[in-house]
């Protein structure tokens, strides 16, 4: 009895971890980081989280960064300027 | 999987939507107002463009809502607005009989074999990694399954990308100078499209 309760203990943890892999190996094909690289299929699991986690941290900061950028141009921007024009057709549109 | 034309297309229209809402508070606010409104709406409109079928959107939806409520009820208008508001995430997501069951059953196996010490250690590495991605996706704290994490992930990166270029490809339309406006507004369309 508690043979066959091990037995299927390991194999849903076998499912699990086999999800998990291939879930970790989708993540290395977003990274772009780790895309590249050509060796990529050898890099560690571990090592595929640290880069997702720095790669987010990194686009949250770009955008923070753009959205700055977008609220400095609205303040001195000339309204006669075809910059202007963008940015009046995307709040007008 | 990478940011598809119709994402781009669709968060630049509701990106927009939220800014419109903004327009007549634009002249007349602070720098730092107008930053946060802008980011506000950009969150706002990734977020929206999973229709509240994700942890992370929801999550990001409601934090949205603590700093703007009326903002994310005007942009979410058509999209049951109230309750992607007022949902209670709970506090664990899903499995969590199973994650319980299976620990104890590991905990009950006295002899261990070399290799699965080393796949024990291994899964010991991943728990602390993902512990950092609970604290960048939006909602994580709420994942305690490791494999919807992953998935929360995943997507939450394809609509980052998704928010990061559009607004990449609006300032730099904007910031350019006139002679290279036309090449900039030609990029920017062929960037949505093309995808």
């Amino acid at each position: 009895m508690s043979s066959r309760r091990s037995r299927q203990a390991s194999s849903s943890s076998r499912i699990s971890d086999d999800q998990i892999t291939d879930l970790i190996s989708k993540l290395r094909q977003s990274i772009p980081e780790i895309r590249q690289n050509r060796r990529s299929s050898t890099v560690s699991a571990s090592k595929v989280l640290q880069e997702t986690c720095n790669y987010i941290r990194n686009l949250h900061k770009e955008a923070d960064d753009l959205s700055d950028r977008l609220s400095q141009l609205l303040e001195t921007i000339d309204p006669n300027s075809p910059q202007a024009a963008i940015i009046r057709s995307l709040i007008n549109e | 999987m990478q940011p598809t034309s119709s994402m781009k297309e669709e968060f630049l229209k509701k990106w927009q939507m939220g800014l419109q809402i903004y327009r007549p508070l634009i002249d007349n606010t602070s720098v730092s107002e107008r930053r946060k409104a802008i980011k506000l709406s950009a969150d706002v409109a990734m977020a929206s463009l999973r229709k509240g079928t994700t942890c992370w959107s929801r999550a990001l939806i409601q934090k949205t809502a603590t700093e703007d409520n009326f903002l994310v009820r005007q942009m979410l208008s058509g999209i049951k607005a109230e309750t992607l508001i007022n949902k209670k995430l709970p506090k664990v997501m899903c499995h969590r009989k199973i994650v319980r069951r299976s620990k104890k059953i590991l905990r009950r196996r006295q002899s261990r074999s070399a290799i699965e010490e080393v796949a024990a250690k291994a899964r010991k590495l991943v728990k602390k990694k993902t512990q950092g991605l609970r604290n960048v996706v939006p909602g994580g704290e709420f994942m305690s399954n490791d494999v919807l994490l992953i998935q929360e992930t995943l997507d939450y990166i394809v609509s980052l990308q998704t928010q990061v270029n559009v607004m990449r490809s609006i300032v730099d339309a904007a910031e350019a100078g006139s002679e290279r406006t036309a090449y900039y507004l030609g990029k920017l369309k062929f960037a949505i499209e093309d995808g």
